[in-house]
C-alpha cells in the first residue's frame, strides 16, 4: 500500500534521512528510534509537510512527492501528528467533525464516525461542547486519534501517540491501536519499544536517520541490539 | 436568561455600564448618541472585512482603506457612465472587487505569506500607495461627491430631529456581523477559514487546501470592502486619500477587540464612534476627536495588560 524508497532529506547540512526505505501493506508496521533519528522527519515527508531531496513514495501506486498535503490526506492517508495540530478555539464536536468534512469520501459517514469515536474514547462524549485548547494533554491525544480516524483512513499514521501519557493510558492506547489495525493499515513511530511492538505485527529502527534493523516483532523482541539499546535489558 | 448566565460577572458590569452611559446620553446628549452610532456604524462596517483577513490569512491588510476609496470611485464612475445609484453599484462592486482581491492576492500577497511580519506590512503598505497613486492619475486629488437626494431624509422621535439615512452604516454593520458569523460557523468554506485561522498545519491535516482558502477570503474581504466603498460614497466625498484613515481606525478596532473577535469590532466600533462624537459636540474642542479614538485604545490595551498581571 505505502512504499518508501531511498528517501534522502537534509535540513540545511545535517543529513537526516539516510537511503530510507520501508513499505506498509495492510498490516501494522512501528517505526522505532531514539530523539532525533528522524522519524517525525519520515513521516512529515510521506504526507507532504516536508520535501524529501530524493527518493520515492507511493502509495496505493501513486507517488506522494508533489502532492500538496490537503491531497495526500483525501487519497485516504492520515496523520496524528507528535504535536496534535487541533483547532484550539473550537470545541471537541467541532474538532471530530473536521476530521471528515474535507474528504469527499467520507462526509456521508459522519454519524457512524462520531458514533466510532465515541466508542473508542468514551471521554470525548462527556466533552463534546469544551473548547479543545481547554482538554487536558492526553485528552488531547485521544482527540487527535478520533479526529484522523473520521476520516476513514486506508492508512493511519501515528507519530508518538504514547507522548505525555500516563503509564495505564499508554498500555490502553495501544490496545486501541491494536483495534484500529483491524480496519486500517497503521504505521506508527514510537519509543516505547516495549509496549508498542505488541500493537504492530512488524517494526523498523531508525538511527541517524538510516534503518538499522527491521522484522517482524518478536523477532526484535529477541534481538540483542533492541533489548539493550530500547528494553534496557 | 441562559445568556446571561453565560456571560461572566465582568461582562454583565460592562453591560451595565455600557447601557448607564447610553442612557445618560440620551438624555443629555442626544444629537452626539445618534450622529456617534452613525459614525461607529462606519467603523464597524468597514473594519470588518479587515479583521476577516488579518483572523484567517494573519496578514495586517495596510491597503484595506484604500481598497474602499477605490470601491467608491468605481461607483462614482459607473454613476457618471451609467447613471446607476452608488447603492446599486454595490453589486457589480462584489464582483469587480472580487477579481481585484484575487489579481492582488496572487500577484502579491502569496508570495509574501511566508516572509517575517515587517515584510508582509511593507508589501501591503506599498500596494496602498499604488492604489493612492493610481486614483490620483485617474482622477486628480479633487473631491468627488455624486448628488442623491435620499440621504437628506430626516426623523423625528419625540421632539428630536435627526438625519436619518446615516443609520444604514449602523445597520449594515449589524447585518454584516450576522452574516459574516453564519458564513463562518455553518458554511464548508467558513469552518475551513477558521480552522485556517487557528492551526494552518492542522487544517492542511484534515484535507483542506488553504491555498485556496487563502485566496477566497482574500477575495471575498476585498470584494466586501469595495461595496462599502460605494456605500460610503452615498454620504462622503471620495479623493484618493480618502481611505487611508479608516485603515488606521479598522486596525484600531480590531487591535481592541482581539483577533477573530468579530462582534466586539462591532461594538467597540459604536463605542469609539459615540466618544468622537461626544468630544466633537463640545464647541471648541472638535480637533480632539481623533485622539479619543486612540487615547481608548491605549487605555483598553493598558487595562488589559494591568488585568493579566493581576490575573
Ligand atoms: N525544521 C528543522 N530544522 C532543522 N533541523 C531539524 C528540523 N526538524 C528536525 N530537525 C533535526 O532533524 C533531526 C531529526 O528530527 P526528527 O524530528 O525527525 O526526529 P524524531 O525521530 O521525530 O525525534 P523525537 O523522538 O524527539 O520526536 C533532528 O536532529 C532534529 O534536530
Ligand atoms: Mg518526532
Amino acid at each position: 500500500m505505502l512504499a518508501v524508497s531511498k528517501l534522502n532529506h537534509y535540513y540545511g547540512k545535517a543529513h537526516v534521512l539516510r537511503d530510507l526505505s520501508l513499505d506498509v501493506g495492510t498490516e501494522s508496521v512501528g517505526v522505532f528510534g531514539p530523539n532525533g533519528a528522524g522519524k517525525t522527519t519520515l513521516v512529515h515527508a510521506i504526507v507532504g509537510l516536508v520535501r524529501p531531496r530524493t527518493g520515492d513514495i507511493t502509495f496505493d501506486g501513486r507517488s506522494l512527492l508533489r502532492m500538496p498535503t490537503y491531497e495526500v490526506i483525501r487519497s485516504g492517508v492520515a496523520l496524528v501528528p507528535q504535536e496534535r495540530e487541533l483547532f484550539p478555539y473550537m470545541s471537541v464536536l467541532a474538532n471530530l467533525e473536521s476530521g471528515a468534512a474535507y474528504i469527499p469520501a467520507a462526509r456521508k459517514g459522519v454519524p457512524e464516525a462520531l458514533q466510532a469515536s465515541f466508542e473508542m474514547f468514551p471521554i470525548l462524549k462527556t466533552r463534546t461542547r469544551q473548547l479543545a485548547g481547554t482538554l487536558s494533554g492526553g485528552e488531547q491525544r485521544m482527540l487527535a486519534i478520533a479526529r484522523a480516524m473520521m476520516s476513514s483512513p486506508k492508512l493511519l499514521i501515528l507519530d508518538e501517540p504514547s507522548l505525555g501519557l500516563q503509564p495505564s493510558l499508554v498500555t490502553e492506547l495501544f490496545h486501541k491501536v491494536r483495534d484500529i489495525g483491524e480496519k486500517s493499515a497503521i504505521l506508527m513511530a514510537e519509543q516505547n519499544v516495549r509496549q508498542s511492538l505488541k500493537a504492530v505485527s512488524r517494526g523498523y529502527v531508525i538511527e541517524n536517520g538510516a534503518i538499522a534493523l527491521q522484522g517482524p516483532s518478536d523477532e526484535l523482541l529477541h534481538n540483542d541490539h533492541v533489548r539493550r539499546a530500547y528494553l534496557g535489558l | 436568561m441562559r445568556l446571561l448566565r453565560r456571560l461572566r460577572r465582568g461582562q454583565v458590569l460592562l453591560l451595565l455600564v455600557s447601557l448607564g452611559v447610553l442612557v445618560l446620553m440620551m438624555l443629555w446628549k442626544p444629537y452626539a448618541l445618534i450622529e456617534g452610532l452613525q459614525r461607529g456604524g462606519l467603523y464597524a462596517l468597514i473594519a470588518l472585512p479587515m479583521a476577516l483577513i488579518l483572523g484567517v490569512v494573519g496578514i495586517i491588510n495596510l491597503a484595506h482603506g484604500e481598497f474602499m476609496m477605490l470601491g467608491a470611485y468605481f461607483a462614482y464612475w459607473l454613476g457618471v457612465y451609467t447613471g446607476l445609484d452608488p447603492l446599486v453599484a454595490m453589486i457589480p462592486a462584489l464582483v469587480a472587487f472580487a477579481l481585484l482581491g484575487a489579481a492582488t492576492y496572487l500577484l502579491t500577497i502569496r508570495r509574501a505569506l511566508k516572509a517575517p511580519e515587517l515584510n508582509q506590512l511593507l508589501l501591503t503598505f506599498g500596494v496602498a500607495m499604488v492604489g493612492a497613486e493610481f486614483a490620483n492619475l485617474m482622477w486628480t486629488s479633487q473631491p468627488l461627491k455624486p448628488h442623491l437626494s435620499y440621504v437628506y431624509s430626516s426623523m423625528t422621535l419625540g421632539k428630536l430631529r435627526f438625519g436619518a439615512y446615516a443609520f444604514v452604516y449602523t445597520v449594515s454593520a449589524i447585518v454584516l456581523l450576522v452574516l459574516l458569523s453564519l458564513f463562518l460557523r455553518r458554511t464548508r468554506l467558513g469552518r475551513a477559514a477558521l480552522a485556517v485561522g487557528q492551526n494552518p498545519r492542522g487544517a492542511k491535516l484534515v484535507g483542506i487546501d488553504i491555498n485556496r482558502t487563502y485566496l477566497a477570503i482574500f477575495s471575498l474581504s476585498i470584494a466586501l470592502v469595495g461595496a462599502i466603498g460605494a456605500m460610503f460614497l452615498t454620504r462622503n466625498s471620495v479623493f484618493p486619500s480618502a481611505g487611508s484613515p479608516y485603515t488606521m481606525k479598522s486596525f484600531c478596532l480590531i487591535a481592541l477587540a482581539g483577533i477573530g473577535n468579530l462582534p466586539s469590532v462591532v461594538w467597540g466600533g459604536f463605542g469609539l464612534g459615540i466618544a468622537e462624537a461626544l468630544v466633537l459636540s463640545f464647541r471648541g474642542y472638535g480637533g480632539w476627536a481623533d485622539v479619543v479614538f486612540f487615547a481608548v485604545l491605549v487605555a483598553v490595551i493598558l487595562g488589559r495588560s494591568y488585568r493579566r498581571q493581576t490575573a
